[in-house]
């Protein structure tokens, strides 16, 4: 069943007549993990940032549940059906590694006591201790913060994940962890999950793999099918 | 709630930028607070005292209407003591005051600065010759609206009393002095002109007198010793009235009324009126006497008010492009923020409640320590006001020259200018700078909002990126 839908999208940056892609169609179901390959500035984060709600494609229709996200509120897109990783992480610096999960938790509607609970149990998922958890983002490693930006980005049980480039700073051990996370959120869990990657490891765990280049979307075959 | 709460995180977070903020917004409390308690205590001693020499009602020749209708000396209509007195049997009033005073001139006590010892003569507007007036014997109905010993600056010395008595009398120590009187000695002083009274008196008291040798130095250059200090003989009003005078002609006669309430000063006009005064006379209260006394204060409140004016204007400007910077310096927070789906009006409510708390902190502190400081800055500036209405005032004042020839002293029942304030920071002026502080988070909290408003997290992220 699909979750989102591009339908003849196009987009070009405020200014420029030149578009990064156009009249693209695809179609992301719940239950699937999708990997968007491509060199840099081919456009995987700005299809990534149509998905989450971030920007508005200049041409064509994203929609999310049949809604067209152009109509819908995307603050509250973001804050309850999707879960964004950053490729920058944009964690809040200035918060602690617990905060910046259960801020997430708050700005989406959640409420109650046991949020606390919840974020540690998260954080402990992606490999965070409790210990760790209090410390401020700065004094956490690279790879503890992306692995915060990944458990900030499931705080709020989201249907979609969009993650763009989200191992990159993580070593082999962990980024298996991760992508087993990831795995386990599409088959298990339900939920669309959308990578954009340079990886080869993460296309593996991918059901559908589409390249970009030059603003052109092709689907290749992965190794599960 | 969560906003309201993560903005309260946010002040210990961004604690050395938050310290700024705070720093200035208590400055600005700080200074307001001692502006706004001195100018409204200012302002209520200003009233306080309107209501107690507002009271304080005029009956005198309108020389001014008088000159502008081309009325001479000679056209002037006249009124006699019993119409004074009439006058003030009035029930809108709470008192009258009635003085006199009258140059006299003694054979046996000489005046301070007389170098002549007396022997000086003038001509009198008749054209007799007579012994010029060396002593100026002074009546008044209460002693009490004596201002010089109700200030202090005259002091009857121990042993003696204030005269009570229609044959009693008080003189300076200089005087006493000169002529080695001591209190119950008999002096002896006569009028000018051969028909005028004179006076036996027994000296009750003797004063110490520190109050100006002369109001004006011209009275002493001129030689009018009996308008000296020094030289008075203060007597009782019943006294001095005791030799039978019904008209004022060659004394001064004064009086003074004091009504229960300084708004029916119109309604005490229109009783004088029905009573016979004439247009020709103003029935009025002492604007310049009121303006003298409270000058110093209304230039302090007027200090305080533009001090004010300046602080608020250049604090809300420090406060405005801090809280500009501060946003910009947390662009990225705000976009992670929105990015994350917080909504800007939740960010909005963020940023204000973080610059009220911060506001409620300094409000706490800054009126505590604006009650400190506003005393001492009080009194340095009211210092500098009396100062300079002191310099202001110096060779003015003294005796006013009536169209009659007679003279008009000022220095009798005259108030002097408050050297004295007492700040207070009360409820009302406290709601005031509570008022203010909360205006400036206010504003300061508007500067970052009207700046996040432009702030789209992707552009954010994008430029962080």
């Amino acid at each position: 069943m699909s979750v989102l839908e591009l339908e003849n999208v196009s987009y070009a940056y405020e200014g420029s007549s030149k578009a990064v892609f156009s009249d693209v169609t695809l179609s992301f179901e719940a239950g699937k993990a999708y990997a968007i390959a491509g060199k840099s500035g081919s456009g995987k984060s700005t299809l990534l940032h149509l998905l989450g709600g971030l920007d508005v494609a200049t041409r064509g229709r994203v929609s999310y549940g049949g809604e067209s996200l152009a109509d819908m509120n995307r603050n509250r897109y973001r804050a309850r059906n999707a879960g964004i990783i950053f490729q920058g992480l944009n964690l809040l610096t200035n918060a602690s590694a617990l905060e910046n999960i259960v801020l997430s938790m708050r700005i989406s509607g959640m409420k109650g006591p046991g949020l606390k609970a919840k974020a540690l149990e998260l954080l402990a998922r992606v490999g965070i201790s409790p210990e760790k958890a209090s410390r401020k983002i700065l004094k956490l490693s690279g790879g503890e913060q992306q692995r915060i930006a990944i458990a900030r980005a499931l705080a709020h049980n989201p249907d979609l994940i969009a993650a763009d480039e989200p191992t990159g700073n993580l070593d082999k051990d962990t980024e298996y962890k991760i992508l087993k996370i990831f795995e386990d959120l599409a088959h298990k869990e339900g939920k669309c999950v959308i990578i954009a990657t340079h990886s080869k490891r993460v296309t593996a765990i991918a059901d559908e793999i589409w390249t970009v280049d030059k603003g052109v979307f092709r689907s290749v075959p992965t190794k599960r099918n | 709630m969560y906003a309201i709460f993560n903005a309260m995180k946010n002040l210990v977070r961004n604690l050395g930028r938050n310290i700024l903020l705070a720093s200035v917004t208590l400055a600005v409390i700080i200074c307001v607070s001692a502006a706004l308690a001195i100018g409204n205590t200012s302002e209520k001693m200003i009233e306080d005292t309107r209501l107690q020499i507002g009271s304080k009602v005029s009956i005198s020749l309108d020389l001014m209407a008088t000159h502008e209708q081309g009325q001479g000396p000679d056209n002037l209509a006249s009124i006699g003591i019993e119409d004074y007195l009439s006058y003030g049997e009035s029930d809108y009033l709470d008192k009258s005051v009635f003085s006199v005073q009258i140059p006299m001139y003694s054979s046996t006590v000489f005046a301070v600065d007389d170098e002549t010892k007396g022997q000086k003569e003038w001509q009198n507007q008749d054209g007799s010759v007579a012994k010029a007036p060396t002593l100026m014997l002074v009546g008044n109905s209460d002693a009490e609206t004596l201002s010089e010993f109700a200030s202090g600056e005259r002091e009857i010395l121990p042993g003696g009393k204030m005269p009570e008595e229609l044959n009693e009398c008080a003189i300076s120590s200089d005087l006493a002095e000169l002529n080695n009187i001591s209190v119950g000695d008999p002096i002896s002083i006569q009028g000018q002109s051969q028909s005028a009274p004179n006076y036996e008196l027994i000296v009750s008291g003797i004063y110490s007198d520190k109050t100006a040798a002369y109001a004006s130095p011209m009275y002493q250059f001129q030689g009018l010793v009996h308008l000296g200090q020094r030289n008075q003989v203060i007597a009782t009003y019943d006294a001095v009235m005791s030799k039978g005078y019904e008209t004022d002609e060659g004394i001064d006669f004064q009086s003074q009324y004091y009504l229960k309430d300084p708004r029916e000063l119109d309604k005490f006009e229109a009783e004088v009126r029905s009573k016979g005064l004439p247009r020709d006379y103003s029935v009025s209260i002492n604007q310049e006497e009121l303006d003298k006394v409270t000058g110093p204060l209304a230039g302090m409140r007027g200090a305080s008010s533009t001090f004010m004016a300046v602080i608020l204007s250049l604090g809300g400007l420090a406060l405005a492009l801090i809280s500009y910077l501060a946003v910009k310096e947390r662009k990225y927070e705000i976009g992670a923020l929105r990015a994350m789906g917080m909504e800007k009006a939740m960010i909005s409510l963020c940023l204000l409640s973080e610059s009220v708390a911060i506001t409620i902190v300094c409000l706490a502190l800054g009126l505590f320590a604006g009650r400190a400081v506003s005393q001492p800055i009080a009194d340095s500036l009211l210092a500098g006001q009396v100062s300079a209405s002191q310099a202001q005032s110096a060779g003015g004042g003294g005796k006013i020259l009536m169209a009659n020839g007679k003279t008009q002293t000022s220095g009798v029942n005259s108030y002097t200018p408050i050297s004295e304030i007492e700040v207070a920071l009360n409820a009302g002026t406290m709601v005031q700078i509570a008022v203010l502080a909360l205006a400036l988070a206010l504003l300061s909290g508007m500067v970052g909002i009207v700046s996040i408003a432009k702030y789209e997290p992707l552009k954010i992220l994008r430029e962080r990126g």
